[in-house]
């Protein structure tokens, strides 16, 4: 290298002789080019230019696509291809009977489905799931195998990756065709012909849950159901649907191997604790059901309330669907019949409506219990004449004869001294004609007319008075009836909520007072009197060892042509035990054959109801109570 | 004049060192260029191999599984576990439903008792019995919040800018 350097460069102070001046040689070609080239030359540059060209007209489509009016329609393309949409759905909540029995749960089903490009015999996976879901009550239809086949087929050719066959498979169904898959693997290679050999590939199956009721149809008129939508479907299904159902969330899943796309935390749904006991639920319609069957009655209601809080412990009421079969519906709910008739079904109930007249009287001071009525077995009001229930005349009577005898011309003469602007404004006060807002869906509102409505007549006064001509719902009178049964006068709001469990917490609502329509005077005197005439009366609601009040109903029934005569609502409404109420029973049996009478069918479905639920509610006879209270 | 054209021609390149000069500059850019290239090349493609690994595990544990199962079966997702308690806890509620009990009660030659034959005694400090509590001991409850560090999520260049700006806000509190 430094010979090199010696050769060429020459040292500071030496001056190298100036060498010839080269004489410019002939140049036949213009510069860059050389004998020979210049064809190939243009074409080089032809080719540059053509490049070039290509590439201005590129960039230029690339702005024109930019400001296009296409340019939307091309980006939801590509984010179609860049990403696709799961959604997530979180668990449905939980429901609970009130000492955490479950009530309403989760099953796995499966999504079963077929994964096109994978699938190499499409008959056989027809016949394997027909044959398999056969009892399966969606799928056990002949000519599903060839709506499975149809459905593959189609997909095929219109390049569907993708296409769901079944489901709400059960574990055992899916199960089967498991082992239905492992057997058509192990059969021999050999030639099976144009069919092909039997295989199951591409099926696939995807978990999920599904609501479960354990229970099955105990207590399925509180509950409601789920569809197959996952909405909640009456009772408390549908009114905690939102809470209980939590918040899907929609994730788009990136396709780009560069991002990370996060699953998301999913916010579980809330559990429900219902205030509902399961044994006296399942006490109450084991009594409904028999009730129904010694009295021949259409249809009936039972409901048990703590009248101190408000809680219902039971409500029954026919018929009741099994919601794990909640497609029964149709079938099982005909002629209009309501899924809840505790909520939903107006009715007037008759007698037992004169313990609201009794206490409106006794709270405005328009009589005492010893206020005297001379019964005539007649009373005019309003331009009609009022009866007995027998027709009878029964003289002089006091409140609790009229009471104790369910006297109408009593009731109505009562309902007139109190007058009808405050008899009225005492039902309103009880909360009739208006819905009671227990925490159920689908709850009727009742029909209460009052003075000034077009339809209202004087006469109204009268039947009002013992129940006639005023349309409630059992959970009304139930409600309104508490404020007597407490001994309180405070009228307590019905509900089935007990508490709710949400992220970790449990929230437990105080008892509601909706209302304070009469004294605590009034509760406990009308109270003494239904017990002492109860008493009087050697009823068939009356229970060995404890103190109880109540009321028999029987009501006509409204039809457009009038009242009729040989069908009856039969109601008792009673409570106990008197010196500490503990439960508020209401039953109520619609149509009853073997007797019209409340007293003859409906009353001993109470006694029924009461002996049981003083053994389950751990209260004791009132003569044990009263011995261990005095040691 | 000429003398410093001398000068100048004393102390030029020759063109073959030129040449070789730039040609090796040239070269030298061009393999630190497919140096880079070569990282950049692997790095991105271990990043994609493991990005669709990511989204295969995310495809078996959420999406649809095999008839025939598979050999990554035991990978079970939260969800799926959680779905297989409710499960569990469902058959469990069945097993031990009024009708099942009541059953079981019947098999059992018992009956149910009436008030006759219950006999009440005064058990003093007796706590009758509670209402159901079901809700676990409370803890923290984080939702929505990621569980994916920002190094993942982040650029390049969001990631120097964020380094610069911590530094930045360092020195600047160090400083009295």
């Amino acid at each position: 290298m430094r010979r090199y350097m010696s050769d060429h460069v020459v040292p500071a102070g030496r001056v190298r002789p100036k060498p010839p001046i080269r004489e410019a040689t002939e140049k036949p070609y213009s510069t860059g080019e050389k004998a020979g080239q210049s064809l190939t030359g243009w074409r080089f540059n032809l080719l540059a230019v053509l490049f070039f060209l290509a590439g201005v007209m590129i960039i230029i489509q690339i702005v024109r696509l930019q400001y296009s009016p296409e340019r939307n329609e091309f980006v939801l393309q590509g984010e179609q291809y860049s990403r696709t949409l799961h959604i997530f759905y979180p668990p449905r909540g939980d429901i609970y009977d009130r000492w955490g029995r479950l009530l309403a749960g989760s099953t796995l089903v499966y999504e079963v489905g077929a994964q096109i490009g994978n699938v190499d015999n499409p008959d056989s996976i027809a016949f394997a799931i027909s044959k398999v879901l056969v009892n399966h009550p969606e799928y056990d239809y002949a000519g599903y195998s060839d709506d499975i086949y149809a459905v593959i087929h189609q997909a095929q050719i219109s390049g569907t990756a993708y296409v769901q066959l079944a489901d709400f498979v059960t574990p055992a169904e899916l199960s089967t065709l498991q082992e239905w898959s492992r057997n058509y693997e192990q059969l021999p290679k050999v030639d099976y012909g144009e069919a092909g050999k039997p295989s199951l590939s591409g099926l696939v199956y995807r978990p999920r849950l599904q609501r479960y009721y354990p229970e099955n149809d105990l207590g399925s008129n509180v509950l409601g159901f789920v569809n197959r939508e996952g909405t909640g479907v009456f009772g408390v299904e549908a009114e905690f649907n939102d809470l209980m159902a939590g918040v899907p969330q929609s994730v788009w899943m990136t396709l780009d191997p560069y991002q990370v796309t996060e699953i998301p935390q999913l916010k579980a749904g809330a559990d429900i604790v219902l205030t509902i006991d399961r044994e006296i639920q399942a006490a109450a319609e084991e009594v409904l059901d028999k009730g129904l069957e010694d009295s021949g009655a259409d249809g009936g209601v039972i409901l048990v309330m703590d009248p101190n809080t408000g809680e219902m412990l039971a409500i029954a009421s026919t018929p009741r669907l099994n919601p794990n079969e909640y497609w029964d519906y149709a079938s099982v709910f005909t002629n209009n019949v309501p899924y809840n008739r505790a909520i939903s079904q107006d009715y007037e109930p008759g007698s037992v409506f004169k313990v609201l007249t009794m206490a409106a009287a006794l709270d405005n001071g328009a009589v005492k219990p010893d206020t005297e009525f001379v019964d005539t077995g007649s009373i005019q009001i309003g331009g009609i004449t009022i009866h007995n229930w027998d027709w009878g005349a029964w003289g002089p009577q006091d409140m609790l004869g009229c009471m104790a005898h369910s006297l109408n011309v009593c009731l109505t003469w009562v309902a007139t001294q109190v007058g009808a602007g405050p008899f009225y404004q005492y039902m309103q006060s009880f909360g009739l004609g208006r819905p009671t807002g227990i925490d159920l869906a689908s709850e009727a509102s009742g029909r209460l007319k009052l003075p000034g409505d077009t339809d209202w007549y004087e006469a109204d006064l009268g039947t009002n008075s013992f129940g006639q001509g005023v349309a409630v719902t059992p959970i009304q009178m139930v409600m309104a009836i508490s404020s007597v049964a407490n001994g309180q006068g405070e009228m307590m709001a019905p509900h089935v909520m007990r508490s709710m469990v949400r992220d970790g917490f449990q929230y437990t609502p105080n008892p509601q007072v909706v209302g304070k329509p009469i004294s605590v005077e009034t509760a406990q005197t009308l109270t003494e009197m239904l017990a002492t005439s109860l008493e009087g009366e050697s009823s068939d609601a009356l229970v060995d060892g404890y103190r109880l009040a109540g009321k028999t109903g029987t009501a006509e029934i409204a039809t457009p042509t009038g009242y009729t005569g040989n069908a009856t609502n039969a109601s008792f409404v009673g409570w106990g035990p008197v010196g500490n109420p503990q439960f508020l029973v209401y039953v109520w049996l619609e149509k009853p054959t073997s007797s019209p009478w409340g007293s003859v069918v409906a009353a001993p479905v109470f006694h029924d109801m009461v002996e049981r639920l003083v053994v389950l509610m751990d209260i004791p006879p009132d003569g044990v109570l009263q011995s261990l209270q005095n040691h | 004049m000429d003398n410093f054209r001398h000068l100048t021609h004393a102390y030029s390149q020759a063109p073959w060192r030129k040449q070789t000069y730039l040609i090796g500059v040239f070269l030298l850019i061009l393999v630190s260029a497919a140096i880079i290239a070569g990282i950049y090349l692997n790095v991105t493609a271990r990043a994609a191999a493991v990005g669709r690994e990511i989204q295969e595990m995310q495809v078996r544990v959420y999406g649809y599984h095999n008839l025939e199962g598979s050999a990554n079966d035991t990978d079970v997702p939260i969800e799926e576990l959680d779905q297989n308690i409710a499960n569990l806890a469902s058959q469990l509620a069945y097993l031990t439903s009024y009708s099942v009990m009541q059953a079981r009660v019947k098999d059992l030659g018992l009956k149910p008792l009436d008030g006759s034959h219950i006999d009440y005694m005064e058990v003093p400090g007796y706590i009758e019995r509670q209402t159901t509590s079901l809700a676990p001991p409370p803890e923290p409850v984080v939702v929505n919040a990621s569980i994916i560090a920002p190094e993942f999520k982040e650029s390049l260049f969001e990631w120097v800018t964020d380094q610069v700006s911590k530094t930045v806000r360092l020195f600047g509190e160090a400083a009295p």
